[in-house]
């Protein structure tokens, strides 16, 4: 009862003018930034914390909390419309979202996404105002382990969406992972693969690879084919999600918004492990799981709204224990103690008004992100009626810009177009992008937990099999890759037979 | 694997354009895991440049990275296994197959464009971000078909501006502004757009 009124209060405080008008355009600016390829909604918060100075904490945490509601979606209409993830978390939006696209189905695919991501930040935002402890207890258990153990989980689930090809995904997957291990290694500082090269020593960064070998590859293909990706229209009017469609997947993003919170509340382990999870379970469970990668709206519906449930559910670890699960909670994080403000146990105690506010601001702000995603979504889909030649030249020099601006360094540029190069060749001849990509991503983290936790345990590999919820993930990580290749060995058996 | 871009039914024939060569075509696919286990074995000779030895304790740097490429290499040996199996048998594809192209794809037209990309990311620092990119736009536009001028010269000039605009007005992004003249150039266009 306590917890309802508190978050009642929390909604009178975060339905003020200026608390409401701050999530709005905290909102708009992470939809915007996070739709931008190489921008990202982590660069954009980074880039408002200064503008939090000025406000009070709990405005602060409003504005920053809107950029990243609305940021975790706004990758995915890119995603959608050009082929290119804004964000890593938006990687599965490619798969299915933008061969609607191809059809001519922009807008519905796009009002379909932005309705699942809402659905899915919504319940996580519920699940944060009145679930925080038994899920913060639960997150406290995690350690070195248990993360690496959800990191390859993430890794393993790439297997789920390899068509008839495991064997080539593993290599695309650990190919990612090789290139992910360039630069000063995480433990032992020592620089690999450099090659002589200062800037290799940094390391390869994966939006970098990300932007190239989506973006280049794509745009490339826009040239030399008549392809057009302008909105179809039936009766004078584009393509949109009706009722139905939404009905349609309430399932999916059911599965979807249960496995984001879930994997959301693990500190580290992020909306990407989220979304792909949710993309590779939903592929085994769907009835038209062998049609994903086609444009099906369940393959669509699901990652998104995993990937916004974990918005809510990595505030858990950030609110309740002072832990941040990613990068844009440790930018809260910081935010929150700049103004002098330490997240923890006590911050219920001492200020549970400012507490239930954010949560409120969470909830309002995913309702909120259904008509400005929409509304963004309408403004980009209006952009694909440009002309295919104007367009691409566009999304070339953005991409360029996004891989320049990661570190504002000519040498992303070089290595953004030696993928995209890469990235076109691989198209060409059919060998797979997406798991190299996701082995960019997963890669350095699934290191950076496996050497720990060996340092941490005295080199004792069976750590990972003796802790229980190690083990359990594990075993899930076994189980989802048998139940993956079991289409496969069945064929095999039938022809043999 | 159902990325968007393998999805599509793609046919390798072109009606009007170039079409890919058939026999690079044909060859590359059976080439790469090959190469790739080459890649796989030789790769860990490489990892630390020569003046460095890899550090002793616990695992080490490079155990992670040795162990993922044994495992690539693993995986390309299966690889070049089945195909070598599915050479012998009446009925079987290799694994890797090229996607089929549905109607017309332009490959010298897509080399083109890979030549132009290249060519404007190599020209930013040395022409600068502002000329570089009204040149990339406007040479692309004419070259994808969009012959109006009236169209290309307004949608270059904006856009560049536009773009300057986002990135180094607001986002502040200290993008190259080339050497010598086209530095002086370029100082000159962000003062007179006001952004500097």
């Amino acid at each position: 009862m306590a917890a309802f009124e508190l978050l009642g209060g929390g909604f009178l405080a975060a339905f003020q003018f200026w608390a409401f008008m701050t999530i709005v355009t905290g909102l708009l600016v992470g939809v915007v930034a996070g739709a931008l390829p190489g921008i990202s909604f982590v660069n954009a918060m980074a880039m408002a914390l200064p503008f939090t100075y000025v406000m009070e904490p709990t405005q602060s945490m409003l504005f920053l909390g809107g950029i990243y509601v609305g940021g975790v979606f706004g990758g995915s209409i890119s995603a959608i419309l050009i082929n290119v993830p804004g964000t890593p978390a938006s990687l599965p939006a490619t798969w299915d979202g933008y061969p609607m696209t191809k059809r001519g189905e922009a807008k519905r695919a796009l009002t379909i996404a932005v309705t699942a991501s809402a659905i899915g930040g919504l319940v996580s935002a519920l699940v944060l105002a009145f679930l925080s402890a038994p899920f913060a207890s639960f997150a406290l258990k995690f350690s070195q382990p248990e993360f690496f153990a959800a990191t390859l989980l993430g890794l393993v689930s790439v297997i789920a969406i390899a068509k008839d090809q495991p064997v080539i995904t593993m290599v695309s997957l650990l190919l990612g992972i090789v290139v992910g291990t360039v630069g000063v290694d995480p433990l032992y500082g020592q620089a690999r693969f450099s090659f002589g090269v200062p800037e290799m020593e940094s390391g390869i960064r994966f939006v970098v690879v990300m932007i190239g070998l989506f973006a280049i590859g794509e745009v490339v293909d826009l040239l030399a084919t008549d392809r057009d990706l302008r909105p179809k229209k039936t009766g004078g009017k584009a393509v949109g999600a009706k009722l139905r469609d939404i009905l349609d997947v309430k399932w999916a993003i059911a599965r979807g918004t249960g496995i984001g919170c879930l994997i959301g509340m693990i500190p580290g382990a992020g909306a990407t492990p989220g979304a792909v999870i949710a993309y590779g379970i939903e592929k085994q469970v769907s009835k038209r799981g062998s049609a994903f990668g086609t444009g099906v709206k369940e393959g669509l519906a699901a990652p998104e709204a995993a990937k916004n449930a974990t918005t809510g559910a990595a505030m858990i670890p950030l609110l309740t224990l002072g832990i941040p699960g990613s990068a844009a909670t440790a930018i809260m994080l910081a935010a929150m103690m700049l103004h002098g403000v330490s997240p923890g146990p006590l911050l219920f105690i001492m200020d549970p008004t400012m507490v239930y506010t954010i949560f409120a601001a969470m909830i309002i702000a995913n309702i909120l992100m259904i008509f400005a995603g929409i509304g963004v979504a309408q403004l980009f889909s209006t952009l694909m009626r440009t002309p295919p030649s104007i367009l691409a030249a566009f999304i070339i020099v953005l991409s360029v810009v996004g891989a320049f601006g990661v570190r504002n360094n000519i040498f992303d540029v070089y290595v953004c177009l030696a993928f995209g190069v890469l990235g076109w060749g691989m198209k060409r001849i059919g060998f797979p992008s997406a798991p190299l990509v996701l082995g960019v991503i997963l890669g350095p983290l699934a290191e950076r937990y496996f050497l720990t936790s060996m340092a941490n345990f005295k080199q004792d590999w069976t750590v990972f099999f003796t802790r229980p919820i190690s083990a359990t993930i594990l075993g899930l990580a076994l189980i989802f890759i048998l139940w993956s290749l079991a289409p496969s060995i069945k064929g095999v058996m039938r022809r043999r037979n | 694997m159902a990325t968007a871009s393998d999805s599509d039914p793609v046919r390798r024939t072109s009606r009007t354009g170039r079409s890919i060569p058939p026999g690079p075509a044909a060859i590359l696919p059976t080439l790469l895991p090959a190469g790739l286990l080459l890649m796989a074995l030789v790769l860990p000779r490489f990892m630390f440049q020569s003046d460095q030895t890899a550090s002793k304790i616990g695992l080490g740097p490079a155990a992670w990275p040795d162990a993922m490429l044994l495992g690539m290499a693993v995986f390309c040996v299966l690889w070049i296994v089945r195909d070598v199996w599915a050479l012998g048998a009446t009925n079987r594809k290799p694994t890797l197959s090229i996607p089929i192209e549905d109607g017309h794809y332009d490959f010298g037209k897509a080399i083109v464009g890979l030549i132009m990309i290249i060519s404007y990311g190599w020209s930013l620092p040395i022409l600068g971000f502002a000329v570089s990119t009204s040149v990339f736009i406007m040479i692309w536009c004419l070259f994808g078909g969009l012959r109006n001028l009236l169209v290309v010269i307004p949608v270059t000039m904006i856009g560049t501006i536009a773009l300057l605009w986002l990135f180094m007005g607001l986002a502040l992004m200290p993008l190259p502004r080339g050497f010598g003249p086209f530095d002086d150039f370029s100082i000159w266009l962000l003062r007179a757009t006001g952004i500097y």
